[in-house]
C-alpha cells in the first residue's frame, strides 16, 4: 500500500503542525517556564562572571616607608596584565602586618625599594609577585647602570625588546576549561528538552486518543501524518524555546566576559540546536510510539521510562566523556545513535569532536530516524485506536487488531 | 447541497472478529440518500464496531463497503461526519478555532472553515460561547459542539454515534431538527441509539442488531406490521371465555371485559369483530400496534432463540 504523500497530505501535516505549535506556544506553562530558564541562565552566567572578577582581579597592597616608591610601578604593571591592585598607605609595619593578618590586606611591602619586604598572611598573588619581583630587579639594575655611566632608558629599551618566544604546546588549555562548562550546559539542557518535549509528544497522542478525538482525525488524515505533524510541531517549540536560551546565553557571556571565548559559546549553540533536531526526531518517534500503546496518562511513565533512561544514560555518559574526551569508547559512544544527539553536541562544545566524527554520527542518526520513523509509525497505527489495556509492543508490530 | 447519487452507503457481508469474539457476522444493510436511519441494539451488539468499519479506522475481516456503488475509499470517507460514542474534541482548545481546526483538516479554505463554524455555532446556540474552552461548557453544550463538529465541513453523510445519550429533552429536540433537516438536504443520517421511541419518531428505517448480526431491517411501519396481527376487543357483555372459542384467534391476555387477541394468518379481523358485535355492545376494537420496543424485544428474544438452537 505504498503511497506518496499528495498536496493534501502536506496540508494536513501543516494543519496539524501548526495546531500544535500555536496552543504550546499560547500557554502560560511554556511562556513562564521559558521566562524562568532565561532569568535562570542568564542569572547564572552573570554571576559566574561576577565571581570569576572577584577572584581574580583585585589585589589590596600596603605600602610603608621608602618602599612607597614601589607604589606606582605596580599598580600600572599590574594593570597591563589585567590585575588591579589597590595602593594602601600604612603608617607602621606592625599596623600593616595586623592588617595583613586581619585580611584588610593581601600584601605589605616595607624596607627599601631595593629589596623589600613583602607580608602576606599565607601567599602572594603570583602576578603580583612577578611584577613585583621584576619591578625590585629593575630599580636595582637602574641604580647600577646610573653608576656604571650608562643611560639606563636605552639599555632598558633594548632589556625591554629582548624576549622569550613562546611556543604553545596545549593551545586549548585555557579553553578546555571554559569549554567543558559550557559543553556540561549543553548536556543538560539537551538531555532536559529532549525528555521534556519528548514526554510532551507521548502525552499529547495519549491525550487524543484518550478522549476519541483520535477517530476523528483519523477519519480524515492518516495516522502518519498526524504522528508527524504532532513531532515536527512540538519539536518546534521545543527548538524556540533552546534557541532563546542559546540567544540569552551568547549574549549575556559575551558581554559579562564569563567567558573569553565567544566563538566556544557560539559553536555550542549551533551544535546544540542542530542535535536537538536530530535527537528529537530520533526520541519524540519512540515517544509517540510508547504513547500509543496506552489510554491514560497515569500509564504514561510504565511505557516511557525506557526512552528516558537511555538519556539518560547518554547525559551520564558524558561525564565520562569529559574526563576522557579521546578515549576510543568516547569516541564510539558519540557516534552511536541512541547516544549520539547529547553526546556528540557536548563533544562539540568542548572542542573535542573531529569533523569525520560528526559526520559519521549525523549520517548514523538520519539512518536511525528513518528505520525509526517506519517502526513507530507502525506500532502507531496499530495502536492508537485500541483504547483499553496497554497493547502489546509485538502485537503493535504484527498489527492486525 | 451536496447531492448524492441513488444508492448510498452500502454494507455487503461485513465481519469482524477480536480474538475470541465475533464483533460483527456477516452484516449487510444500506442507507440511502436523504434518510434517517437508526441503528439499534443492546451494547455490545456490534454497532461502534460497524461504525468505525464504516469510516475506515477499523478493518474488516471479510466484507464490503460500498460508496454511490463503487467501494468506499479514503477521499470518500473524509466527506464522512463522524460522531464519536466517547466525545472526542480538544477539551483545552477554543471551540471556534477547533471547528474551524476540523474543517480545514476535512479539506476547507480557513475563510469557509470560519464561515461554516459561525453558521453552525449560530444554528446551535452556541455563537456566545466559541471563544471559550471545550471543557468548560456542560456536558449538552459539548455534545453540540460535537455534531457541530460533524456538520462543519458539509458532509456527505452523517454517522452519529449515540448522539442523544445523556441530552436533555430539548437538546433531543434541536437535535432531531438538524439531523431531519440534513436529511431533507439529501444525505444519509445514520445514528445509533437505546432511546427506542425517539429512533422511532425520527427514523425512516431501523436495523436491529444483536451479537453482531443483523436481526431486522426495514421501515418502522414494516416492522410493526411484521407479524400476527393482534386486537384490542372489550364487548363487556359477552359471556365469559367467548374469545377463547373463537376460530383463528386466541387469547394473549385479559384485562377485565377487554381480551388482546393474536389472529391467526387467515383469519379476517371483520369476523372478529362480527362475532364480538354477536355478544352485545363493542366498546373497543383497536388493532394493537407495537411499539419499537416490543419488537425489540421480540427480535431479540428470537435472536437468542434463533442462536441458542
Amino acid at each position: 500500500m505504498l503511497r506518496l504523500p499528495d498536496r493534501e497530505d502536506f496540508q494536513n501535516f501543516f494543519l496539524i503542525a501548526r495546531r500544535e505549535f500555536v496552543t504550546r506556544i499560547r500557554s502560560r506553562f511554556f511562556q513562564f517556564g521559558t521566562l524562568i530558564l532565561v532569568v535562570a541562565l542568564a542569572g547564572y552566567i552573570v554571576l559566574q562572571a561576577e565571581v570569576i572578577s572577584k577572584a581574580t582581579s583585585t589585589v589590596k597592597v600596603g605600602f610603608v616607608g621608602p618602599a612607597q616608591s614601589l607604589a606606582q610601578p605596580l599598580q600600572a604593571a599590574a594593570a597591563s596584565s589585567g590585575l588591579t591592585v589597590q595602593v594602601h598607605d600604612v603608617s607602621s609595619v606592625g599596623a600593616g602586618e595586623a592588617q595583613v593578618r586581619d585580611g584588610t590586606l593581601d600584601a605589605l611591602v616595607s624596607g627599601q625599594p631595593t629589596g623589600p619586604d613583602v607580608a602576606v598572611k599565607d601567599k602572594l598573588d603570583p602576578t603580583v609577585e612577578a611584577t613585583l619581583d621584576g619591578l625590585v630587579k629593575e630599580t636595582v639594575l637602574n641604580q647600577a647602570i646610573a653608576q656604571a655611566g650608562g643611560d639606563p632608558s636605552t639599555i632598558l629599551a633594548q632589556v625591554a625588546r629582548a624576549g622569550i618566544h613562546l611556543v604553545q604546546l596545549d593551545a586549548n588549555a585555557t579553553r578546555r576549561t571554559q569549554s567543558t562548562v559550557v559543553g556540561l550546559f549543553v548536556a543538560i539542557l539537551l538531555y532536559t528538552a529532549l525528555t521534556l518535549y519528548g514526554q510532551f509528544v507521548a502525552a499529547g497522542v495519549v491525550e487524543e486518543k484518550s478522549n476519541r478525538i483520535v477517530e476523528i482525525l483519523l477519519s480524515t488524515v492518516r495516522p502518519r501524518q498526524l504522528l508527524l505533524g504532532k513531532v515536527v510541531g512540538i519539536g518546534l517549540v521545543g527548538f524556540l524555546q533552546l534557541a532563546v536560551l542559546g540567544v540569552v546565553a551568547v549574549v549575556t557571556a559575551t558581554r559579562t566576559h564569563a567567558i573569553s571565548l565567544p566563538s566556544v559559546t557560539v559553536e555550542a549553540v549551533v551544535a546544540g540546536l542542530v542535535w536537538f533536531v536530530l535527537g528529537f526526531f530520533l526520541y519524540a518517534l519512540m515517544f509517540a510510539a510508547a504513547g500509543s500503546l496506552v489510554s491514560r496518562q497515569e500509564d504514561l511513565a510504565s511505557v516511557t521510562t525506557p526512552i528516558t533512561l537511555i538519556i539518560v544514560g547518554t547525559y551520564l555518559a558524558f561525564f565520562y566523556a569529559a574526563a576522557n574526551p579521546d578515549a576510543p569508547v568516547t569516541i564510539a559512544l558519540s557516534i552511536i545513535p541512541p547516544f549520539a544527539p547529547v553526546l556528540m553536541a557536548a563533544r562539540i562544545a568542548t572542542g573535542d569532536a573531529q569533523a569525520w566524527q560528526v559526520a559519521v554520527a549525523v549520517v548514523l542518526t538520519l539512518i536511525e530516524i528513518v528505520a525509526l520513523n517506519a517502526l513507530a509509525a507502525r506500532i502507531y497505527e496499530n495502536s492508537v485506536l485500541r483504547v483499553g489495556s496497554r497493547v502489546k509492543l509485538l502485537e503493535a508490530l504484527r498489527g492486525g487488531t | 447541497m451536496r447531492s448524492v447519487p441513488a444508492p448510498g452507503l452500502e454494507l455487503h457481508g461485513l465481519s469482524k472478529r477480536y480474538g475470541n469474539l465475533q464483533a460483527v457476522r456477516d452484516l449487510s444493510f444500506d442507507v440511502r440518500p436523504g434518510e434517517v436511519f437508526g441503528f439499534v441494539g443492546s451494547n455490545g451488539a456490534g454497532k461502534t464496531t460497524t461504525m468505525r468499519i464504516v469510516l475506515g479506522t477499523l478493518l474488516a475481516d471479510v466484507g464490503d463497503v460500498l460508496w454511490a456503488g463503487k467501494r468506499i475509499d479514503f477521499e470518500v470517507r473524509r466527506h464522512i461526519g463522524y460522531m464519536p460514542e466517547e466525545r472526542g474534541l480538544y477539551p483545552k482548545m477554543h471551540v471556534g478555532e477547533q471547528l474551524v481546526y476540523l474543517a480545514q483538516l476535512h479539506g476547507l479554505s480557513e475563510t469557509a472553515g470560519l464561515q461554516s463554524a459561525n453558521r453552525w455555532l449560530e444554528r446551535l446556540q452556541l455563537a456566545a460561547r466559541a471563544k471559550d474552552d471545550v471543557q468548560k461548557l456542560s456536558h449538552g453544550n459539548q455534545q453540540r459542539v460535537q455534531l457541530a463538529a460533524a456538520l462543519v465541513f458539509d458532509p456527505i453523510m452523517l454517522i452519529l454515534d449515540e448522539p442523544f445519550a445523556g441530552l436533555d429533552p430539548e437538546a433531543v429536540d434541536s437535535m432531531s431538527e438538524v439531523l431531519r433537516e440534513r436529511a431533507v438536504a439529501g444525505i444519509p443520517v445514520v445514528f445509533s441509539s437505546h432511546q427506542l421511541d425517539l429512533v422511532e419518531r425520527l427514523c425512516d428505517r431501523v436495523a436491529i442488531i444483536q451479537n453482531g448480526h443483523l436481526v431486522a431491517c426495514d421501515s418502522v411501519d414494516a416492522l410493526r406490521a411484521r407479524g400476527p396481527v393482534r386486537l384490542w376487543v372489550d364487548a363487556p357483555a359477552a359471556p365469559k371465555g367467548w374469545a377463547a372459542r373463537l376460530p383463528g384467534a386466541h387469547v394473549i391476555r385479559t384485562d377485565g371485559t377487554r381480551v388482546l387477541l393474536e389472529l391467526a394468518g387467515s383469519t379476517d379481523d371483520q369476523t372478529v369483530l362480527r362475532a364480538a358485535l354477536a355478544t352485545g355492545p363493542v366498546h373497543e376494537f383497536r388493532r394493537d400496534v407495537p411499539s419499537l420496543l416490543d419488537i425489540f424485544r421480540e427480535a431479540m428474544t428470537e435472536g437468542r432463540v434463533a442462536a441458542a438452537s
